[in-house]
């Protein structure tokens, strides 16, 4: 992804005749361009990042900072069950919505990829979940999911089942946190692999075809190999996402009942401004970073093609 | 075989259709409903009810939401101008320039990776520093921390849109003896419009729908939608017709937004990787 096709991209005098006085020039120009977006990055991402390493080596409470404690903030993760627990939760919940999202989206992308006449307005449909506000979509979801004669429940009496205790039993919690992002992530999954289906050349098909290949052998030996570093970059992404989850269950549940589901980041967020634990927040913050740049550098390498041909 | 194929296809379809809208319009119909409607099973509002506009009134007259209103478009629009202010000009870099050390490739990845980063670990650095510098619930702190996590997205973007324009017209003004920047200002950007547009509404719906900092950094008068939604419930109850509304007012700016857009949506979305 670097300098390989480079000479294609700058400017075609650079190379030509006067190509010495303006090279000086353009060496200056080149970083008027990029320079605020460099700068801006550093003050607002790359600084706050070495900030909270600081902030993490000392005991800081309540905007006050006391004494130095080393590792003393990182060596309390390991001893802290509500830590460990929120850790669970967000397992399960990442487990939980990216195996599903994945399987859904990719089928329903294989399913309707040949329906050509629709596909805007495919695209458009699967546009709303994905833009809606998650607090608000987790907002709405209270009153989908409540319990005396809510939608969901109804649905469910209807085909004479039992009403689900959807908020109030922390099992179900958890799993209603996890539908909500099912129904606002599936479409991501769906719309992405259905671009990438329909970017496919068409020409391999055909003489797959020719060669007498069946709809499985296709999808076997041209399709999933063809579209796999794409599907692993989705994965990546969703799985970047998932680990931050915060805005669906603050808004569904609180955490609740209890720390049912009390993801990692809110439990994160709850040390740093309720409980105004700075010093250790900033090491809970640190370590998520380790496990997600973990994940990065696991799928990273199976994803560099995509972003290689345009270099 | 082929009909039963087609008729399942149809059914699958259908489904998806209703469970993806199905929650919108719960919301809507909750929101024209009278609360002690709430709960009969009527769907069709002049038909099996009659809907009001009582709840949308009086939700809109609450001096709150109005204030949350106004402060959610001013970050959106200050945040997203300012990411594609910054973004446009290092996109235009990094498509037109070659770098060496770190190179083009490099500076990308650079970029893109600031998306990988979870954002509740800056949670406790900007409160700290925000709180320095006295921009605590402040409009101001948003704009800016909602152009930094929108940059990455306008930079790919508009460099793939940039790369995408002929050279052939730069090339001209530069031999006509046009510096860079006026050849940028004059015939690159007028040419890359649609996708600066589509840009700008991109990280515009991004930034309406922050939810983490807004709640982290604001406690009265820089409050956001969003985090009005966030409070709603735990102060009066569930009310349903309220509910309906609150949600629909904070869903359907960044909806409208990323329609509009549509066209640019995945590459924004695959951090580039996929044109859509």
């Amino acid at each position: 992804m670097d300098s390989a096709s480079d000479n294609s991209r700058s400017l075609g005098y650079e190379t030509g005749p006067k190509a010495a006085p303006s090279k000086t020039r353009t060496d200056y120009t080149k970083f008027v361009f990029i320079g605020p977006a460099v700068i801006w990055i550093v003050a607002f991402t790359i600084f706050p990042l070495f900030y909270a390493l600081y902030t993490s080596l000392y005991t800081y409470r309540f905007g006050q900072r006391f004494g130095f404690v080393g590792v003393g903030n990182f060596t309390r993760l390991v001893t802290d069950e509500n830590l460990l627990s929120s850790l669970r939760v967000t397992l399960s919940f990442v487990a939980g919505t990216v195996t599903v999202e994945m399987v859904l989206g990719v089928a329903l992308a294989l399913l309707l990829s040949r329906e050509i006449r629709g596909t805007n307005v495919m695209r458009g449909i699967a546009t709303l979940p994905l833009f809606a506000t998650p607090v608000a979509v987790g907002y709405l979801a209270i009153t989908l999911y409540y319990e005396q004669d809510g939608p969901i429940n109804s649905l469910i009496q209807a085909f004479g089942g039992k009403g689900i205790p959807w908020l109030s039993d922390p099992f179900w919690a958890l799993v209603a946190v996890i539908l909500v992002d099912i129904w606002q992530w599936t479409p991501f999954v769906f719309l992405i692999t259905l671009a990438g289906l329909q970017g496919l050349p068409s020409e391999l098909y055909d003489a797959a075809r020719v060669d007498g290949a069946g709809a499985f052998q296709n999808f076997r030996y041209l399709t999933l190999p063809l579209l796999a570093p794409l599907l692993w970059l989705i994965l990546l992404l969703r799985l970047v996402e998932a680990f931050r989850v915060f805005d669906i269950p603050v808004s569904l549940t609180l955490g609740g009942p209890g720390r049912a589901t009390e993801v990692y980041s809110l439990y994160t967020y709850r040390t740093a401004l309720r409980f105004f634990d700075h010093g250790y927040a900033a090491a809970q913050g640190i370590l998520l970073l380790v496990i997600v740049m973990l994940i990065v550098s696991l799928i990273f390498s199976r994803i560099r093609g995509l972003y290689e041909e345009e270099r | 075989m082929r009909l039963a194929y087609r008729t399942g296809l149809g059914a699958i379809t259908v489904l998806a259709l209703f469970l993806v809208l199905f929650p919108f319009y719960w919301a809507f119909l909750n929101s024209i409903k009278r609360p002690e409607e709430t709960f009969q099973p009527t769907w069709i509002p002049f038909l099996q009810f009659q809907p009001t506009l009582e709840h949308w009134r009086s939700q809109l007259a609450t001096p709150e939401i109005r204030h949350a209103l106004l402060n959610s478009v001013i970050i959106s629009i200050g945040a997203a101008t300012l990411a594609l202010a910054l973004g446009t000009l290092a996109a235009y870099g990094l498509a037109r320039f070659r770098f060496n050390r770190p190179s083009n490739g490099a500076l990308t990845t650079w970029f893109l990776s600031q998306r990988v980063l979870p954002p509740v670990m800056f949670v406790t650095p900007f409160f700290l520093l925000m709180r320095q510098f006295g921009l605590l619930d402040s409009v101001l702190a948003l704009v800016l921390l909602n152009a930094t996590f929108t940059l990455p997205f306008a930079v790919i973007i508009l460099s793939q849109t940039f790369r995408e324009l002929p050279r052939e017209l730069e090339e001209a003004a530069l031999v006509d003896g046009a510096s860079h920047l006026q050849s940028f200002l004059s015939v690159v950007l007028p040419l890359a419009l649609p996708g600066l547009a589509a840009t700008w509404v991109i990280c515009m719906a991004f930034s309406w729908n922050e939810f983490l900092f807004a709640l982290s950094l604001t406690s009265k008068s820089a409050i956001p939608m969003p985090v009005i939604i966030a409070g709603a419930e735990h102060t009066r109850g569930v009310q349903f017709w309220f509910v309906g509304v609150n949600v629909l007012l904070t869903m359907l700016v960044p909806i409208v937004l990323a329609l509009l857009a549509q066209r640019y949506i995945i590459r924004g979305l695959t951090l580039g990787a996929v044109k859509g």
